[in-house]
């Protein structure tokens, strides 16, 4: 019967281009809105990937990693002294205006790095060398920062153009020059700045007046000692914050910062009800379109499904066949919203504007969601049949 | 008296059917009886609104009177289950509707494995007893057409493979030809007597047809509720009072 069931959905060609495009754009709506709600998220822990470390330690009242409560430079010395502790160097991170060169400002990430180790440097230079930054006055600039601080140029066709800033240019922090000696490849931040990387003495500088410059200590391991381990001996013996670098957000590990700063954002900021609310638009459009456009089809097929009844079928084949046809339409309707959300991510990808990140947990979300719908459908259309009486098929 | 109890196939006796509420009744059997034979084709006539579909979807048990005993082949049906009413006409029962009830969005052959399918037949099996079926009246090369494609007497020729492809002891017709013409009516009769005769199965029509009446071997009249009385021979009968 399941095969007939099936030949019923497909033979009513309307209907089912109907149903699928319900459940189809609510599949669409629910993965594209939950990825770039994702991608989102995942920039608010930029930084943890950016600047790669094993254990992060900080100020015992840090909740996330983009709100740096200073430490004292002793505090160095301290976190060194802890057993297990293969090395561990200073890191500066704040956000800073720079001025361009044509008199313009802009708000950037700034970041300290120890110029003996270079903890925290960036993995990717695409120009320039890592060691130029112990020239004076020298920053490394990202690719994207590199096009946001850019100059407006006329182009050959006379229309403004973005030149982006190369290494050579000079812009200044604090009124204290920057010049670039390399560009450099990062993940984007929540807050959309440049990332700017210079050494953390010369942070200090450009950050005129402030007491305290360490933000975060950079901590390594020593051989055969886990990121978790080495994290309760520097909380035990300096009474500071430590951290795992685990940017695994599912993950219930307390100690991962990169886990609690998504979580900050999520019960701290607007960002997840106004996505969530796209997410259970896409829901309802999909209850709806697909409920509706399924309940009509058990409407059209009724007098069958009753003339089916009479002949000798009990409800729970008729649930059955409802079901089958229900969760094949969900099966497609998955597939194709899925398949257009993942195209749509391509080129979001390509283009770097919204984030797009599409976890394996956001497509089975929405492949329960979709057969949830499927079941919503069928349900309703179950409840009609089973209302229908066998008799009727002798009422003309 | 045994010999006469193999002989019958449908026995209803005392049934009585009403529907809405207790104030505002609508008696459709009054102490009905009614009774048909294997072998036989019996034709359930009358005017409108005396109970004839009442009656035939009592016989079918797709309705459960408030009084009185229904036995079909031996079955009591009064005091069965929902259940076991199903499992018995799934086994026991043909239908040829007065629309067809042809499926449209299936084929010509897989409405008429619909029956054996629902039996749990396997889908091969069902499909080479459909075909077999669908040749013995006359549709060889229609079987992977749509049903809306077929003229009015074609598709109740599916209706009737569809009906006797599980070989059911019971046919159950309601209206079969009113929706055609006069020939096609006829030839309809002609293929339900020429398929359905077999010295086990009973089949049961309800009709206004009375052009059709030549067919049947014996025919029930109803009137309010109640056969009024069964004329052996269908040329006795007054089809000007129908």
């Amino acid at each position: 019967m399941y095969r007939l069931a099936l030949n019923m959905l497909f033979g009513d060609r309307a209907k089912l281009a109907m149903l699928l495009c319900g459940l189809a754009f609510s599949a669409l709506l629910m993965a594209q809105q939950s990825s770039v709600f994702f991608g989102i998220m995942s920039w608010t822990y930029t930084p943890m990937v950016n600047i790669r470390a094993q254990v992060w330690v900080s100020d015992p009242m840090v909740e996330q990693v983009n709100d740096a409560k200073p430490l004292r430079d002793t505090d160095l010395g301290r976190v060194r002294s802890v057993d297990g502790v293969a090395w561990a160097a200073p890191l500066h991170t704040s956000f800073v205006q720079a001025r361009m060169q044509d008199g313009n400002f802009k708000l950037i990430t700034l970041v300290g790095i120890d110029a003996d180790t270079f903890a925290g440097a960036p993995a990717v230079l695409s120009q320039g060398r890592i060691e130029d930054l112990r020239l004076p006055d020298t920053v490394i600039v990202d690719e994207w920062g590199a096009a946001l601080m850019g100059r407006m140029t006329v182009g050959p066709d006379g229309k403004p153009k973005n030149t982006p800033l190369k290494v050579g240019d000079t812009f200044e922090i604090n009124d204290i020059q920057a010049r670039i000696v390399g560009i450099c490849r990062v993940k984007r931040a929540f807050t959309g700045g440049p990332f700017v990387y210079t050494t953390y003495d010369r942070a200090k500088g450009y950050t005129l007046g402030a007491r305290r410059t360490l933000s975060f200590m950079l901590v390594e391991p020593q051989k055969g000692v886990t990121p978790a381990a080495l994290c309760d001996r520097i909380e035990r013996d300096t009474g500071l914050k430590a951290w795992t670098s685990d940017t695994v957000i599912w993950s219930w590990g307390e100690r991962s910062l990169a886990r609690n700063t998504f979580w900050w954002f999520w019960t701290n900021t607007g960002i997840p009800f106004s996505f969530g609310t796209a997410v259970l638009l896409g829901l309802f459009v999909g209850i709806a379109i697909s409920g509706q456009t399924f309940y009509s089809f058990v409407l059209e097929n009724l007098k069958y499904f009753a003339a089916i009844k009479a002949m000798g079928a009990g409800m729970g084949v008729i649930a059955r066949m409802l079901f089958v046809q229900a969760f094949t339409a969900g099966l497609i309707g998955f597939g194709l919203g899925a398949g257009m959300a993942q195209a749509i991510g391509r080129v979001m990808i390509e283009k770097g504007m919204p984030p797009f990140v599409m976890f394996p947990q956001i497509l089975w979300a929405t492949f329960a969601l979709v057969l949830g719908i499927s079941f919503v459908s069928a349900v309703i259309g179950i409840i009609k049949v089973s209302r229908v009486d066998a008799a009727s098929v002798f009422r003309g | 008296m045994s010999h006469l109890a193999h002989t019958v196939a449908v026995r209803a006796s005392g049934v009585d059917m009403f529907f809405g509420t207790p104030e505002n009744r609508v008696v459709a059997l009054k102490q009905a009886d009614f009774e048909a034979r294997r072998g036989e084709l019996i034709m359930l006539v009358g005017p409108s609104g005396c109970g004839k579909t009442t009656l035939l979807s009592v016989i079918a048990g797709t309705l459960t009177p408030q009084a009185g005993t229904v036995e079909v082949f031996g079955q009591r049906l009064d005091g069965l289950g929902q259940e076991a009413l199903t499992t018995f006409r799934r086994q026991n029962l043909g239908f040829v509707f007065q629309s067809f009830n042809l499926i449209p969005t299936l084929s010509v052959v897989e409405n008429v494995m619909v029956p054996l399918l629902i039996q749990g037949r396997p889908f091969d099996e069902a499909r080479t007893r459909a075909l077999a079926i669908i040749d013995k009246v006359g549709l060889k090369g229609r079987e992977d057409g749509w049903p809306n494609a077929l003229s009015g007497g074609q598709q109740q020729r599916v209706a009737i493979a569809r009906a006797l492809v599980h070989e059911p002891p019971l046919l159950i017709c309601d209206e079969p030809t009113s929706a055609l013409d006069k020939d096609t009516g006829a030839q309809i009769m002609q293929m339900v007597r020429d398929l359905s005769r077999s010295p086990e199965r009973c089949v049961v029509v309800v009709t206004h047809d009375h052009r059709i009446f030549r067919f049947a071997d014996r025919i029930a009249e109803m009137e309010d509720g109640r056969i009024s009385r069964v004329v052996d021979d269908p040329k006795l009968l007054d089809t000007t009072q129908l």
